[in-house]
């Protein structure tokens, strides 16, 4: 250790070392002289003879320096300073070959931030390596069970290993405030533990403390930084006033510190009061657990002991928990999804990076090699002059470290900006409002990644081309040939260029698969004028994860909602300029569930099909469902156009009765009258997991009338999709989805009356996403026009590389040519012949490249085709086709213009200078 | 300079025991007297040159094994000193050991055949 760090020392600083090292040898020879002085020589015998007896003094130097230092690190400080003039030299390359490392790093470091987030998610909390989550799961079934009060208070009691145990409920609640709008807010119903392990400190009032979690207890609110500062106005008096969450009311007691969102990404807090609720095993509400491993205990020697309680319980209920089986994780794993498929997609986007920049760094090494290669007669001088060839390589390699460092620098500050600009929005529209702990600065280990990744690409930049242009040099040297053009670009820089041309047609070709998608969406036409109509979600107001069972109190509940819903339909009607208002379980033009129905009219055969109709060689066909409420139909103004639309009679729930779209008529009944028809569904529930089980159909309903195309579908699909509609009553839909229809205008204007209205109507009706029908699919265009913009990057990039390795190889192919290009002209051969014999083997691998990438984009594009949309039409049309073909044309062209500067410095080369130029 | 069989290969390693045993005997030496000595001592002539012995020098100093000091020799030219530091003479010992069995084992084995 202390000989490496005085070789290290030695290697960065030699110059003492070095002046002592020639003191010494000279007081040896000064001795030795003295020696054969003393024996009868005389002084200038004596020198002579001593520096024989010495030996090389020279290559002693040499050897004592391989002794005293490193020397692959000693010329480092004066490589880096070279390499740092490089960039001012060659501008050029600087900003083509730095832009293109900053793109690779940053994009880097990008995919290892977010995937960090998922995979080694740290807390803010000081206790944050010791809070965990408690789970249970049914080993039988593969789900996580969230019935578990029952188990929580057992474990709350018998744990030793674990401490402060609570459990929090999730719920959306409207936030009223008196003389305010309704909000949505998030709201935990959780223990008094959770402030504590969470460095829970109010910024005014108190935290919620176990005393509230009694029955008895006054309902009592704590209150989040954000929604005090945006809801409350920030008031200093918010301290014991009173506010509605939902149906209930609870007095404010205290205002959290900003940032505190615990146990997630919460608002406003409740006591969980669990005497109130069902304690019966894996009964009552759904919840999350969370607790702290005792000081010393690890996350294994909880699970074991917690293993051992579940026995325990399963043990006293085992028709309950004879499957369930608790697990502890670390706390922030609780977002993470598990199973090896995500692992495979996490390592596909890892190799994706290091591919990225191998292609990047490779391109980046062409060009470090053609500037290496004007300057090969430098590295030649320095061989002569002893440096190994490991000196020269470690030259090259410091040279292009400054110009990665520069680049990451630059990848750094781009990382960081797109982090925190795309990054929250992407994960946002993606994942919802994210977790606490999901903090989107750079993180150590990015910074980490951004090191690794600029000394590989800088590895693979620097090291490749050096090692090609430093092979052979000392033969070369001998043989008298280095430095007059003896280099050649070899078949490693024949695949980089093919590489580098394949990947500047294939982008391009990306980026058209990916406008077609973007306008796929943005073209999806919804059939009536959705830019009239208002889009509001509608929550009803049931804690999350409870079963909809069709018992007393659901029933109570719907019928109440339907009432709801109906009456505020009759104020929203009665508003002027609003024409109609409706409901629908999906908005026209987003995604919609697909089923495999049967129709029972026999298309191939005719006639009815056999009443045995599920055992039949009736066809199976895939229809996409969406259930809307009678009167929908009438306020998007849908001509009918046979048959009739819907009545109220028809949501009543033996009415079964469905219409159809245009799109069906023509794909599943191809053509045929629809009025009259009888479908239904080829399985009642689940299809069953094996495609050979028996599974019931579902019952028939009869086509009562048939509707032009109304934006059913999903935005991303290709071609049009068969619409089957089934009326139904809102308060039964899975979502529902309020369609207000304004008279000219901008519906926007009326969001304000339809929440004061929906207040006023029922305080606990949450308000979701109220926007322009036409812009339902916003989300999904915004994610897909990201993807655009960064591919429309990554191909700028591969082409202006392109052009610029091309340019560099062409320059270096009549730098080394010179002379016979000048003999070949003094002889009079044609202007055609020389370029032909110059520019053959450049041109040729450009026209490979071409080749290469134009293949993989047509078998990229039949894979797509064959794999998503099997027997759909063809996904490349004759247009796409062209215009690929037709960018392949204009790739030639803009390579062949890369030649242009290169092929007219050949041509008017003198034939005199040209024989001078060695 | 020797050849054929009078050249002895000095082998790996034994080179810094030779030097600390020749320090640890006649006290601190400049590099030129440790050459002369290893030549003196040295029955057959030993295959070192400055091309071995300064790497050695400048190894054992960066160990912390030799200490070189700037003096005057009874000439009165300048030269530098190497003396033994206190880890030199525990390498010494070590080394010393060292050499001990492996000579006693190649011994051993050649008794035997």
């Amino acid at each position: 250790m202390r000989r490496t760090i005085r070789r290290l020392l030695s290697s960065l600083r030699p110059g003492h070392a070095e002046r002592e090292l020639a003191r010494e040898i000279r007081s040896h020879l000064q001795l030795l002289e003295d020696q054969y002085v003393a024996n009868g020589m005389d002084v200038e015998e004596a020198r002579h003879a001593a520096q024989r007896a010495f030996g090389g003094v020279e290559q002693t130097k040499e050897r004592q320096r391989d002794a005293r230092m490193f020397r692959w690190l000693a010329g480092w400080p004066m490589d880096l300073k070279l390499g740092g003039r490089m960039l001012v030299k060659y501008p050029g390359l600087t900003v083509v070959g730095g832009l293109a490392m900053a793109f690779a790093i940053c994009i880097g470091i990008v995919i290892v931030q977010v995937v960090s987030l998922f995979t080694s998610p740290t807390l803010p909390l000081s206790q944050g390596t010791r809070l965990v989550e408690l789970r249970s799961m049914d080993a039988a079934e593969n789900v996580q069970e969230r019935k578990i009060l029952h188990d929580v208070l057992e474990w709350r009691q018998s744990l030793r290993s674990l401490t402060d145990l609570g459990a929090w409920r999730d719920s959306s609640r409207n936030l009223v405030i008196a003389d305010g709008e309704a909000r949505p807010v998030s709201v935990a119903e959780m223990s008094a533990s959770g402030f504590r392990l969470a460095d829970g400190e109010p910024l005014m009032g108190r935290v919620l403390v176990e005393a509230d979690e009694r029955a008895a207890a006054p309902a009592v609110a704590v209150i989040g930084y954000h929604v005090w500062r945006t809801r409350f106005v920030s008031d200093p008096q918010v301290l014991g006033r009173t506010v509605q969450l939902g149906h209930e009311y609870a007095t404010v007691v205290g205002v959290m510190r900003e940032g505190f969102e615990f146990p997630v990404a919460h608002d406003v807090w409740l006591p969980l009061k669990t005497s109130l609720l069902d304690q019966a095993p894996r009964s009552g509400p759904a919840i999350s657990v969370f607790a702290l491993l005792a000081p010393g205990v690890t996350i294994q020697t909880a699970q074991a002991e917690l293993t051992a309680a579940g026995r325990r319980i399963a043990s006293q209920s085992p028709l309950t928990h004879q499957h369930l089986e608790p697990l502890v994780r670390p706390y922030a794993m609780m977002v993470v999804p598990d199973g090896p498929g995500d692992l495979a997609i996490m390592y596909s986007i890892y190799f994706f990076i290091v591919v990225l920049l191998a292609l990047i760094s490779g391109n980046v090494g062409l060009l470090l090699f053609a500037r290496a290669a004007s300057r090969e007669a430098d590295l030649v001088v320095r061989t002569a002059l002893g440096a190994s060839r490991g000196r020269l390589v470690a030259q090259m390699f410091a040279e292009a470290l400054v110009l990665g460092s520069a680049a990451a620098i630059a990848g750094l500050l781009a990382a960081d900006l797109a982090l925190r600009t795309w990054g929250v929005v992407f994960l946002e529209t993606n994942l919802g409002r994210l977790p606490f702990w999901f903090d989107l600065g750079l993180s150590p280990r990015a910074i980490g990644a951004a090191v690794l990744l600029t000394v590989a690409g800088t590895a693979i930049a620097g090291i490749m081309p050096a090692l090609k242009i430093t092979h052979g040099m000392g033969h070369r040297l001998r043989q008298n040939s280095a430095g007059s053009g003896g280099l050649q670009f070899g078949g490693v820089w024949t695949v980089v260029i093919v590489a580098q041309v394949a990947a500047t047609v294939i982008f391009p070709a990306l980026v058209y698969w990916e406008q077609t998608q973007l306008r796929r969406v943005q073209d999806f036409d919804a059939g009536f004028e959705a830019e009239h109509y208002l889009a509001v979600q509608i929550e009803r107001d049931a804690p999350a994860g409870d079963d909809p069972t069709a018992d007393a109190a659901t029933l109570e509940r719907d019928a109440r909602l339907s009432a709801t819903l109906e009456d505020l339909r009759r104020r929203l009607v009665a508003q002027p300029g609003v024409l109609g208002v409706t409901f629908a379980e999906r908005l026209p033009t987003t995604t919609h569930a697909q089923k495999i129905i049967e129709m029972g009219y026999d298309m191939d055969r005719g006639g009815p099909v056999s009443a045995a109709g599920s055992t039949s060689e009736a066809p199976l066909r895939v229809a996409t469902i969406a259930g809307v409420e009678p009167s929908y139909f009438d306020v998007l103004d849908a001509p009918v156009l046979a048959g009739r639309g819907f009545t109220a009679a028809d949501a009543l729930p033996n009415a079964r009765v469905a219409v159809v779209d245009q799109s069906f008529v023509d794909q599943v009944l191809q053509g045929r009258n629809a009025v009259g028809q009888q479908v239904r569904f080829r399985f009642a529930g689940r299809a069953p997991a094996n495609p050979g089980d028996a599974a019931a159909p579902g019952d028939w309903y009869e086509v009562i009338g048939v509707v032009p195309d109304l934006g059913v579908g999903a935005p991303t699909q290709r071609g049009r999709a068969a619409g089957l509609y089934f009326p139904d009553t809102p308060s039964r839909f899975d979502q529902i989805h309020m369609m207000v229809h304004v008279r000219g205008g901008d519906p926007m204007t009326l969001a304000p009356q339809v929440r004061d209205l929906a207040t006023a109507v029922d305080p606990s009706l949450r308000l979701i996403d109220m926007r322009r029908v036409n812009e339902a699919n916003d989300d999904i265009v915004w994610v897909l026009g990201l993807w655009l913009r960064i591919t429309v990057v990554l191909s700028s990039l591969a082409l202006v590389l392109s052009l610029a390795g091309i340019y560099a190889v062409l320059s270096f192919t009549v730098a080394r040519r010179t002379r016979e290009i000048g003999v070949r002209v003094a002889l009079g051969a044609s202007r055609q012949r020389v370029i032909l014999a110059v520019f053959r083997r450049p041109l040729l691998q450009v026209a490979s490249g071409i080749v290469v990438g134009t293949a993989i984009v047509f078998t990229g594009a039949w894979m797509i085709r064959y794999t998503e949309f099997p027997g759909s039409e063809r996904d490349l049309t004759v247009q796409g086709m062209a215009t690929i073909i037709a960018y392949g044309i204009v790739m030639l062209g803009v390579c062949t213009l890369g030649c242009l500067v290169p092929t007219r410095r050949a041509l008017n080369i003198e034939p005199t200078v040209a024989l001078r130029a060695e | 300079m020797s050849s054929g069989d009078d050249h002895v290969e000095l082998l790996q390693g034994t080179l810094d025991l030779i030097i600390l045993r020749a320090l640890s005997t006649m006290g601190p030496l400049h590099s030129y007297a440790l050459a002369t000595r290893l030549a003196q001592v040295s029955d057959s002539p030993l295959s070192l040159n400055q091309g071995t012995l300064y790497p050695a020098l400048i190894r054992m100093e960066q160990k912390g094994w030799l200490k070189g000091a700037w003096g005057r020799t009874e000439a009165n030219r300048e030269a530098k000193f190497y003396s033994l530091t206190r880890a030199g003479e525990r390498a010494l010992t070590q080394q010393t050991e060292r050499w001990r069995r492996l000579a006693g084992l190649v011994d051993k084995l050649l008794l035997e055949n």
